[in-house]
């Protein structure tokens, strides 16, 4: 691992990341932590699903509840903390100079946290809502909005003041990430949770808030990374990168109106569906440009770049899925099954949280001034997650095949059916176990990289340089 | 894109014509629909939901049923839900329209809900129903926390579940139902589109020597 971009000795440290250290790293600590509490839930709810009876009595574990907190810590937990360290470091970095306000993203850290387990146990006592990634109780939603703007405001302040004035691909998904959530995340409270729309059409709000929270949000978030980092790392610059806006516009223009992708054959009007169609297949120009501009990251090795290239082939793919998936034809044999499960755990896990596994191992040397503290670790967890998130969507994608074609034989009662379903789900157990396990490795190789920093004095600061020039220098 | 106020712009327009296009826009088709008037009949469809149901739907929602039963029957042509015998036609946006929280659901590892009660030839009962949350079954999970063991005191609660064999209580107990459980199965036992509205029939006349379809023709 000598070359490694992991390895502080090799890295580049600015005042930038020194200056950011402490509150950044509480982003990421508490980003670990929730992952750890999502993988356990996840764990319960994969048994649950083939042994319906398991922890059945405890009302604060239905298999409704478990999924929903299980769901509700990864998005929220673990993507938001994590990605939102991620978006920070990357605009204080184009910004040119020392993130400021620091102190409110320490406080927006710790209410947000406090929101979210506030939330989850809400959701345990029954306070849940009734759709999908949107599960919080109402009672939290305008302390999140609030702690939310306070962990983005010094992003918004290094992108306002930056020195530079032109605007970097990763400028555009970070800005884009902090300033849509909140829109999105108001407009959802207000017509569902507030002044809840009638009938079906909580439906559609519902579709159109997981979609774009997807799209324009979660990808935005890792992408941010993605493009920092795999230029730099890589030491090139960005191939086609004229086509760089036209794939950025296109996620951030079509993104929302794929929002009827699950409602395919429901009690909404029949454009939704259709749209969703139309919009799913012009999303795919943005993979496509997403994959042309990375693919630099082939050529390039060190432990960021091996995550984010595993992100990266895996959000292109959930991508083309979900276009193949929306059409009617493809939809009557996946829908309602655990092949919309695998595309999920596909876009969130093998996706987004691989890519920002790789910000994460590229950020904390730098912020720490230090390396990880063991590289055998580091690569345990490469091996094992990527190990379990493989087996983890393709035995969800057997068992949603199987799952789908018994369920169109009307002969085949359910019963037989689940009882098809066991073995995959099962593997599927097996996997939840290997990731828990992996990000365990993480989160002993996280705390005593970051707290070996804690105990001793700040290492040497390296002069200051220009970020910005750095973009397309090998680090 | 170097001008950071134009930039925000088009992030802000971008979502607000998502958001314009698919909310507002079925909210201005269908927001203002209406129960239908069925002059021979005399009477207005989908029937007001009555108190224990919409409590019911209260308790369905916090227990996180929809995490595995839908509630959306698609048209005859389109998967296998008709002959499933989980509805006899599809389920449109009228049905739901006294919901204060519909339950449509993403996921059928177990059966479809929305007919429940109007399925043919046996639709089950609340015995039935109480039974299974009660016991559970090899697909759906036992809740008991919904159910109260209790000694029997005097003469015994006329909610009392029947229960034999090795789920029946200690000699001198009883296994009542909570009102939450009565509220579920309330609700699961409203559950019925029996109804046909005019926009629930097949768009397109149904081709002849199509099974299903025939059959709904004929019941018109």
């Amino acid at each position: 691992m000598t070359n490694d971009s992991t390895h502080a000795a090799t890295a580049e440290v600015t005042a930038i990341d020194t200056q950011a250290r402490v509150p950044l790293t509480l982003l990421l600590a508490a980003g670990l932590i929730w992952l750890v509490i999502s993988g356990v839930l996840g764990v319960i709810t994969s048994i649950q699903l083939h042994t319906p009876g398991f922890l059945a009595d405890c009302s604060f574990l239905t298999a409704g509840r478990a999924q929903a907190m299980r769901e509700t810590s990864f998005l929220y937990g673990w993507i938001a903390n994590t990605g939102l360290a991620v978006v920070l470091w990357v605009l204080g970095r184009l910004g040119g100079s020392p993130l400021r306000a620091l102190n409110w993203t320490v406080a927006g850290t710790i209410f947000w946290n406090l929101g979210l387990a506030v939330g989850l146990v809400g959701i345990g006592l029954g306070d849940m809502t009734s759709f999908a990634s949107f599960q919080l109780p109402r009672y939290v939603g305008v302390l999140m909005l609030f702690a939310y703007a306070a962990i983005a405001l010094p992003g918004v302040l290094a992108w306002s003041g930056r020195r530079s004035h032109g605007l970097f691909a990763s400028h555009w998904y970070g800005v884009a990430a902090l300033f849509l959530f909140p829109w999105l995340f108001s407009a959802a409270q207000l017509v569902l949770l507030w002044s809840p729309m009638r009938g079906t059409l909580q439906a559609v709000a519902g579709g159109w808030y997981t979609q774009s929270l997807w799209s324009l949000w979660l990808a935005p978030l890792a992408l941010t990374g993605a493009y920092y980092i795999v230029p730099k790392v890589a030491g090139r610059l960005m191939p086609s990168y004229d086509f760089a806006p036209l794939g950025f516009w296109t996620l951030i223009f079509i993104g929302g109106w794929t929002g009827g992708r699950h409602l395919v054959g429901g009690p909404v009007p029949a454009w939704i569906p259709t749209m969703a169609v139309v919009a799913c297949t012009m999303m795919l120009f943005h993979y496509i440009l997403v994959g042309l501009n990375l693919r630099i990251a082939s050529q390039a090795g060190g432990t960021a770049i091996k995550f984010i290239r595993f992100g990266l082939v895996a959000y292109v793919l959930t991508g083309t899925l979900d276009a193949l998936t929306s059409f009617r034809v493809i939809a009557v044999e996946t829908q309602f099954t655990f092949m919309a499960t695998a595309l999920e755990q596909l876009g969130v896990y093998a996706g987004i949280s691989m890519m920002l596994f790789g910000a994460l191992y590229y950020m904390l040397p730098r912020l720490t001034g230090r390396p990880w503290a063991s590289a055998a670790l580091t690569t345990g967890h490469r091996v094992l997650v990527s190990f379990g998130v493989v087996l983890l969507v393709a035995t969800l994608a057997v068992a949603g095949w199987t799952q789908g074609s018994d369920l169109l034989d009307s002969k085949l009662a359910l019963g037989e059916i689940f009882n098809r379903l066991r073995v995959p789900l099962m593997v599927g157990t097996a996997a939840q176990i290997a990731l828990v396990a992996a990000n365990l490795l993480l989160v002993v190789n996280f705390f005593r990289s970051a707290c070996v920093c804690c105990a001793t004095s700040t290492p040497s600061e390296t002069p200051f340089r220009q970020p910005s020039a750095l973009e397309a220098h090998a680090s | 894109m170097k001008n950071g106020f134009i930039f925000l712009l088009g992030l802000f327009t971008a979502i607000a014509l998502s958001w314009a296009g698919i909310v507002l826009g079925t909210h201005a088709q269908l927001g203002a629909l209406t129960p239908y008037y069925d002059d021979t009949e005399g009477k207005s469809f989908p029937e007001r939901t009555t108190g224990i149901a919409a409590s019911g739907q209260l308790v369905y929602a916090d227990l996180g049923c929809a995490a595995c039963h839908t509630q959306q029957v698609r048209r005859p042509d389109y998967g296998s839900d008709q002959a499933r015998g989980w509805g006899e036609r599809q389920s449109v946006a009228r049905d739901y329209i006294h919901q204060s929280l519909p339950q449509l659901g993403a996921s059928r590892l177990g059966p479809d809900l929305a007919n429940l009660a109007g399925r043919k030839p046996s639709a089950p009962d609340a015995e039935d129903l109480l039974k299974l949350l009660y016991a559970g079954s090899l697909t759906h999970p036992p809740y008991k926390f919904l159910f109260e063991q209790k000694s029997i005191v005097g003469e015994s609660s006329a909610r009392a579940l029947r229960l034999t064999g090795n789920l029946a209580p200690a000699p001198g107990h009883e296994v009542v139902p909570s009102d939450r459980a009565l509220a579920l199965v309330g609700y699961l036992l409203s559950l019925n589109t029996a109804y046909d509205y005019p926009e629930s029939l097949p768009a397109t006349p149904p081709a002849a020597g199509h099974a299903p379809d025939t059959k709904q023709e004929a019941k018109k």
